[in-house]
């Protein structure tokens, strides 16, 4: 039987129940653009953090306390982490004489109120040192950052962020402006721009104000330990060396002998990449895995359709085994022909997965403020177009069996 | 080239088993027009699915060109039915969304020949029917005599040495069964050999021979004397 006739076999069969065959085909419509649509999405956001993290700079990396024990895969991070008081200015004022270390900037965070005149607005306030506004993606609108004199001497000044400025100040004046944080009355000597970083896509990383880390700790807080230490090496290069010896300076600090005792976690930029590739990968599998599902769904619908037309076409099948088809003939006939759903319910499929890619990546860039680079990846589509042929084949054999061992005689006779 | 030994076939219902063919013996040389005629129930359908390699007996033999049903694969059961064998349906087996043409070319499908010979050898088949200005009609768009000369055309595409006809006339006018026997004398006539189902005697006699079954028994097997000719008239 040639290729021709089974194909010219299969559309009739098909064209015969046009309704039927577009619902059918519905499912698998479905299906193949969920996995691409997922796919896509799961691509886009692994890169949309990939580029953000790359923006942090090559020659930072975060100490953050408590350790996480693990040497390969996920780190496992917790929210006890942010309580755990073991990094204390002695820690960072040893780090500060690492050969490859060319800066340290301890970090606290707390929760802000901030009052201006009758203007009142939740936020919060990071407390840190001069040397913050050095680091890669901190840029001056307005005025300066406070100095190290202004810190060391618990100077209650405050650089207030892009988005604060904006929200409560308008277009008013606002360097030497009193702003009270927590109550407390401090003179703003500075507007801020932060370039947003990896992870941060829902938090706005300009609602905030930055404080003196001593006024922050002993003022607003009352602790001696900080959230993070962020480190910068010498170069891009040092970065390893740098953070082998921050590691090597704390354990010896804390009295740590071996690494899987680590109070601390160092994480540079390529961990925190390699971690969210990790976390992405993950994140597309199971958005493949949900919209997989919805290809199985219409698989059934494809079986449940076929089972339908080889019980309609029975004397149909009778015939064609009189007048000399094959059991074979028979059985390739009703798969080409399911598959012939699957595969067009696919190409459709494919185009809808598209266009819900590149919509979806517009809506997601509207929602997240970011540039959303459109992928499709090659593979995806072949993905797509094979798990449709596979599908064809899978429901489509149970029902072209059933036809091909019709007893003739049965058929011929069926009405 | 037909030779019937002794044919039983039994079906086993609930509690009765049921003797369609209980012993039937005959020979059918090429060449020859012959008319299986019976009541309904009398086992000349089952006969019938035996002769097509449709169905296997229960015991006896059936061998067609000297091979039994047990000699052969399924695949050459099915080649010998494609190329060697024609079906003629009392209710005309045509496919609805198929034209005439395809439809007669519906075992050329399985037998594997170049579009063109696949033209050529249908476009034959539908002149030999008469039916060349039906071409490209569906079966609706033609009346029951059409019909069945589409089927027959469909049987004789692959030049088989022998026709199957199952009650051919049962589901048309008188008129238009003249038209059938008419054919089905004429390709006899070209050398096909014809079996031909009926209850009727009167289409009965326009065979050579008339097998007459009963109960799964053959009760006659006659040269018929005078045989009618439908190209003749009717003369019912």
């Amino acid at each position: 039987m040639k290729l021709s006739d089974s194909l010219k076999i299969a559309f009739t069969g098909l064209e015969t129940n046009k309704t039927r065959s577009f619902l059918a085909m519905l499912g698998i419509v479905i299906g193949i653009s969920a996995v691409i649509v997922m796919l896509s999405i799961g691509q886009g956001v692994q890169n949309v953090v990939l580029s953000q993290i790359e923006t942090m700079g090559h020659n930072v990396a975060f100490v953050i306390p408590g350790g996480t024990k693990q040497e390969k895969g996920l780190p496992q991070f917790s929210l006890g982490m942010m309580e755990v008081k073991t990094l204390k200015t002695a820690d960072a004022e040893a780090l500060k004489k690492g050969f490859y270390i060319k800066e340290v900037t301890p970090i606290v965070f707390g929760p802000a109120v901030l009052n201006y005149k009758n203007e009142t607005r939740r936020s919060d306030f990071t407390g840190t040192v001069s040397n913050l506004q050095n680091l890669k993606g901190y840029k001056m609108l307005e005025g300066n950052f406070f100095t190290e004199d202004e810190e060391k001497s618990m100077q209650k000044v405050v650089v207030i962020g892009k988005t604060v400025k904006e929200k409560m100040f308008k277009n008013q004046k606002v360097i030497r402006e009193r702003l009270k944080i927590n109550r407390q009355p401090f003179r703003i000597i500075g507007v801020m721009e932060v370039e947003k970083m990896g992870g941060s896509h829902f938090i706005d990383v300009n609602d905030k104000v930055f404080i003196p880390l001593s006024v922050a700790q002993k003022q607003m807080l009352g602790t001696d330990y900080f959230t993070a230490i962020l480190l910068q090496s010498t170069s891009a290069e040092t970065l390893d060396l740098a953070v082998a010896e921050a590691e090597e300076i704390l354990r010896q600090r804390h009295g740590i002998k071996d690494s899987s005792q680590d109070d601390f976690t160092i994480m540079s930029q390529e961990y925190i990449a390699s971690t969210f590739n990790l976390i992405g990968g993950i994140l597309t599998i199971f958005l493949a895995v949900v919209a997989g599902i919805s290809l199985v769904v219409g698989g059934i619908g494809i079986m449940n359709i076929m089972l339908v037309s080889v019980t309609e076409r029975t004397r149909e099948i009778g015939l064609r085994k009189a007048v000399g088809a094959r059991k074979k003939d028979i059985l390739n006939q009703f798969l080409l022909e399911a598959v012939t759903l699957t595969i067009l319910g696919g190409m459709i499929g494919i185009i809808f997965g598209f266009i819900g890619s590149y919509l979806g990546g517009i809506i997601l860039g509207k929602i997240l403020d970011i540039t959303w680079g459109f992928t499709i990846s090659f593979s995806a589509i072949i993905l797509a177009f094979s798990v449709a042929t596979a599908i064809g084949l899978i429901f489509g054999i149970y029902p072209a069996h059933k036809a091909a061992e019709l007893s003739p005689i049965e058929a011929l006779r069926y009405e | 080239m037909i030779e019937v030994k002794d044919l039983k076939k039994y079906y086993q219902g609930d509690s009765v088993v049921t003797k369609a063919l209980n012993g039937v013996s005959f020979f059918i040389k090429e060449g020859e027009f012959v008319a299986i005629m019976g009541p309904s129930g009398s086992g000349k359908s089952t006969l019938m699915h035996i002769m097509c390699f449709l169905d296997r007996p229960t015991s006896g033999t059936y061998k067609f060109r000297g091979k039994s049903i047990d000699e052969l694969s399924e695949d050459e059961l099915a080649r010998i039915r494609n190329k060697e064998m024609g079906f003629v349906f009392q209710t005309f087996n045509l496919l609805s969304r198929t034209t005439a043409l395809d439809n007669i070319k519906l075992p050329l499908v399985y037998t594997g020949l170049s579009a063109k010979l696949e033209n050529e050898m249908a476009q034959s088949a539908i002149e030999a029917v008469g039916l060349s200005h039906r071409t490209f009609h569906f079966p609706n768009q033609l009346a029951g005599g059409e019909q069945q000369r589409v089927a027959i055309a469909r049987a004789i595409v692959n030049q088989p040495s022998v026709i199957f006809a199952d009650e051919p006339t049962g589901n048309l006018d008188s008129k238009s069964g003249q038209q059938i026997m008419d054919i089905l004398q004429k390709l006899n006539a070209e050398g096909h050999t014809i079996i031909l189902v009926t209850h009727e005697r009167y289409t009965a006699e326009m065979a050579q021979r008339i097998i007459q079954l009963k109960d799964g028994k053959i009760i006659s097997d006659e040269v018929v004397d005078h045989r009618r000719f439908a190209k003749d008239g009717l003369i019912k």
